[in-house]
């Protein structure tokens, strides 16, 4: 009988598992339920934006403009609500569709004009910015009501926070999406050979217009959540977590190239990441310390899941030939 | 070890050569030697240890045992791709290796730049005059300032012989090298492979075609599953015996006539005056069902063009196409929803996904029947997958293989695959088994003759003049975008389609 190669997910559990092991020797608090539910729930906004900013990255591409995406949307969520009056829950469904049609927009640029993605999405990263600058007239502001809208961030259910529920009940839809429907399969043939999905009936243009479209909606749910969480908005609320994002993706396996990923691997980079900082913290390491264990920890995942450390298995040059 | 006067003319001397990977013995104890500028032709089908004898003789992997000599020295086990290249070792790479934004002349002297004085700096005008006066004693139409992404694939290959030659190689391995090269281009490179040899430099030439092999080699070395088979002779070379010598049993003669039948079966595909500017123009022709349409031409004769057009890649400028009693404008979805399938002509930039599983690849054209409702039914997936498997024998049988590590046949035959596991009433092949072993073209063969029998249309391009003429039940040549002639009901031979094919009106219309 041919035994399966583990998938990448299972695989970085098994450095997930020891990990955890290896911090609750070494700090006693951390294998606490507290600890870590906090973990996780720092972890929620890079969850959710990866949740959506996945597909770009499968088709080849790039949404670097996450983190201005969802800063605006928390902005604007809240001019919606407080300035405006507007019942939250159609406050929330009006960001989500301009988050929509801004992805949108992204997607046209890219797919139609053939601008590079990475160009496309930088500038959006800019002008969306400027947006939030101009929307919020460069002020921090404090969102104190709805209560249900506040609820959204800081509450709980069972015991744990919401935002935790939304995190996993994205990367989960998401992950099915990718892995089980019709749509998925497309996205990761136009990121594998595009030529050849387009004469297989695949449209790789209308792809990729989808692909943006779900990276801006999760995007401005991430900022409604952040806004929510937070209870104070600003035009560089979200600012830098799109690497924090494409990080993530790093670690769990999804292609540098396109053609390959997943969001529940992500997920678990996100949180790999976290444990890491949240170790070092309970053992009183300075934080200037952090970045370098890190971005060490991406590069070593980079090389485990590329293969480029077992030159049989190919890895990277072998998807290149 | 020898001295260069007692080596007998021998420069590449390979004895008992063994390789293994992972437990699998992939080239057992080889004999195989190179004589001084003779052009040596290695044959075998995939699998055979071609590749791996070529990778331990350049240094690419270490033998796990035997002894090489190259040029009166022994190679040590420890071999690598440096040692060979000072030895006097050049790839003229399938796959070209060559900067495109670079030009010709920089291209030629990588890493080996003439330098202004005794700066580290590149001195241009001597590197192009150098360029230029290796360019013009071999008499290779090329410039030294060409940049390599202007230039043609043939021209590619000339700048890579070029590189090697300034090396001062002494044994050049081409493999497949005309594989992606007009006729005009192959005659090209035949007369630099003869001017190669009177210079004395030796040739290893890896190919499928086994006309190339019979027109150019001095000796023949057939391998069959890693163990040689043969060592041929000039006067005992023929492509009969070198197909008989690798497949191991005897091909039934492949008539070099062919009767093309009478078809009386009802039209399925009529096209009126198709025109494409630029392309091809005023195309007419009717496609009966269960009927193999050959067409030939010459490459850039509007082959391509014609068959991406009728499925709906490219869109046209005139005419009509009328598909089973119905006016039918193509586009990619809309074509294989009416039961259209394509074969492109490059399988590895158009036809597969090879970092996807087999499984991913057989389903992507067949999502609208695995996932009528968006959502992917996995069993069903993974039984197209098994059934198209097995349906072509692809190999390994394994549905969750990733394509780009399989071989070119069992990857064209799963280009194949993900079409056939679908009720089809036409399929565009094109090209269909370039680069590929002749065990594979033979079972790609059968599969085409299979699927006109079951009443599907075929429309087939191809420059492989006996696959189109044994494959065909009907034959129009295309020449400069146009319909130059048609064959029906008559005895079919390579030599007329060529003939057709380079405007030569005389000796086709022989009954």
């Amino acid at each position: 009988m041919k035994i399966k190669p583990l998938t990448q997910d299972i695989r970085l559990l098994l450095v997930l598992v020891p990990l955890m092991a290896v911090l609750s020797i070494l700090s006693p608090r951390f294998l606490t339920l507290d600890n870590l539910t906090n973990v996780v729930w720092s972890v929620c906004l890079i969850g959710i934006l990866a949740s959506g900013a996945i597909y770009p990255r499968i088709t080849g591409g790039i949404d670097l403009s996450l983190g201005s995406m969802a800063a605006l949307s928390g902005i604007v969520v809240d001019m919606f609500m407080n300035r405006f009056g507007f019942h939250w829950i159609l406050a929330i469904a009006l960001t989500l569709l301009i988050g929509a049609l801004i992805g949108l927009f992204n997607g046209f640029i890219v797919a139609k004009i053939k601008v590079p993605a990475f160009v496309v999405t930088m500038a959006a990263k800019t002008y969306l910015y400027g947006v939030g600058l101009v929307v919020s007239q460069g002020a921090m502001l404090a969102i104190l009501k709805p209560k249900p809208f506040i609820m959204i961030g800081t509450g709980r259910f069972l015991g744990l926070p919401i935002p935790i529920y939304i995190m996993f009940a994205l990367a989960l839809s998401s992950q099915f999406i990718l892995k089980r429907s019709a749509f998925g399969r497309k996205v990761m043939a136009v990121g594998a050979n595009e030529v050849a999905a387009k004469l297989s009936g695949v449209d790789p243009d209308r792809i990729r217009l989808a692909a943006y479209t779900i990276s801006g909606v999760t995007s401005a749910i991430g900022g409604v959540v952040l806004a929510s969480l937070t209870q104070q908005v600003f035009a560089a609320a979200a600012s830098g977590v799109e690497l924090d994002v494409m990080t993530a993706l790093v670690i769990g396996g999804t292609s540098p190239i396109g053609g390959r990923g997943s969001v529940l691997g992500g997920l678990i980079g996100a949180i790999m990441v976290a444990f890491i900082v949240n170790g070092l913290n309970l053992m009183n390491v300075p934080a200037s310390f952090h970045p370098i264990v890190t971005g060490s920890v991406i590069i070593i995942a980079l090389l485990l899941n590329e293969g480029y450390l077992s030159p049989k298995k190919g890895g990277l040059s072998s998807a290149r030939r | 070890m020898n001295d260069n006067g007692a080596d007998g003319g021998i420069l590449l001397n390979c004895r008992g050569v063994t390789k293994s990977y992972s437990g699998t013995t992939v080239l057992d104890k080889v004999d195989f030697s190179i004589k001084r500028g003779e052009v040596h032709a290695l044959v075998g089908e995939n699998g055979a240890g071609k590749s791996t004898l070529v990778k331990l003789i350049t240094g690419v992997t270490n033998r796990d045992s035997g002894e090489i000599t190259f040029d009166g020295k022994t190679v040590p086990l420890e071999h690598s791709r440096k040692l060979s290249q000072e030895l006097g070792i050049a790839v003229i790479y399938q796959e070209l290796s060559l900067i495109p934004g670079m030009t010709v002349a920089q291209n030629i002297f990588l890493t080996k730049e003439p330098l202004l004085g005794k700066t580290r700096l590149i001195d241009s005008k001597k590197m192009n005059r150098m360029a230029q006066a290796l360019i013009e004693k071999y008499e290779f139409p090329l410039k030294a300032t060409d940049y390599i992404d202007r230039i043609s694939i043939a021209q590619r290959q000339l700048v890579e012989i070029l590189k090697a030659l300034s090396g001062h190689a002494s044994l050049m391995i081409m493999d497949e090298p005309s594989s992606s090269l007009t006729k005009t281009e192959v005659e090209m490179l035949f007369r630099i492979i003869h001017t190669l040899k009177a210079e004395g430099i030796s040739v290893l030439y890896i190919s499928h075609r086994m006309e190339e092999v019979y027109a150019l080699s001095d000796r023949v070395t057939v391998l069959r599953d890693g163990k040689l088979v043969s060592v041929l002779e000039k006067e005992q070379i023929s492509p009969a015996e070198i197909i008989r010598l690798m497949i191991g049993h005897k091909l039934e003669e492949t008539a070099l006539h062919h009767q093309l039948p009478r078809i009386e079966s009802g039209v399925v595909l009529e096209v009126q005056g198709l025109t494409s500017v630029g392309k091809f123009e005023d195309v007419s022709f009717q496609l009966h069902e269960g009927e193999v349409l050959g067409i030939g031409g010459l490459v850039g004769s509007g082959r391509t063009e014609l068959v991406r057009a009728l499925y709906g890649i490219d869109p046209c400028d005139a005419g009509s196409i009328t598909y089973l009693g119905k006016p039918f404008t193509p586009s990619v979805r809309t074509s294989i929803a009416a039961g259209i399938g394509f074969i492109p002509e490059e399988r590895r930039l158009q036809g597969i996904l090879a970092t996807q599983s087999i499984t991913r690849n057989i389903g992507i054209p067949n999502l609208d029947l695995l996932a009528p409702r968006g959502v992917v039914h996995l069993k069903a997936e993974q039984e197209y997958s098994l059934k198209g498997i097995k349906l072509l024998n692809v190999k390994p049988p394994n549905p969750d293989q990733l394509v780009g590590n399989l071989s070119g046949g069992n990857q064209q035959k799963v280009v194949l695959a993900k079409w056939l596991v679908r009720e089809l009433k036409l399929i565009f092949i094109d090209e269909p088994t370039v680069g590929i072993d002749i065990g594979a073209k033979e079972e790609i063969y059968d599969h085409v003759r299979k699927l006109a029998g079951m009443g599907v249309s075929v429309i087939l391009v191809s420059s492989d003049l006996p696959e189109l003429t044994r494959l065909s039940d009907r034959v129009i040549v295309l020449r400069k975008g146009k319909v130059f002639h048609e064959f029906k009901e008559c005895m079919l031979t390579s030599e007329m389609i060529l003939r057709a094919a380079s405007g030569i009106t005389e000796g086709i219309n022989e009954n």
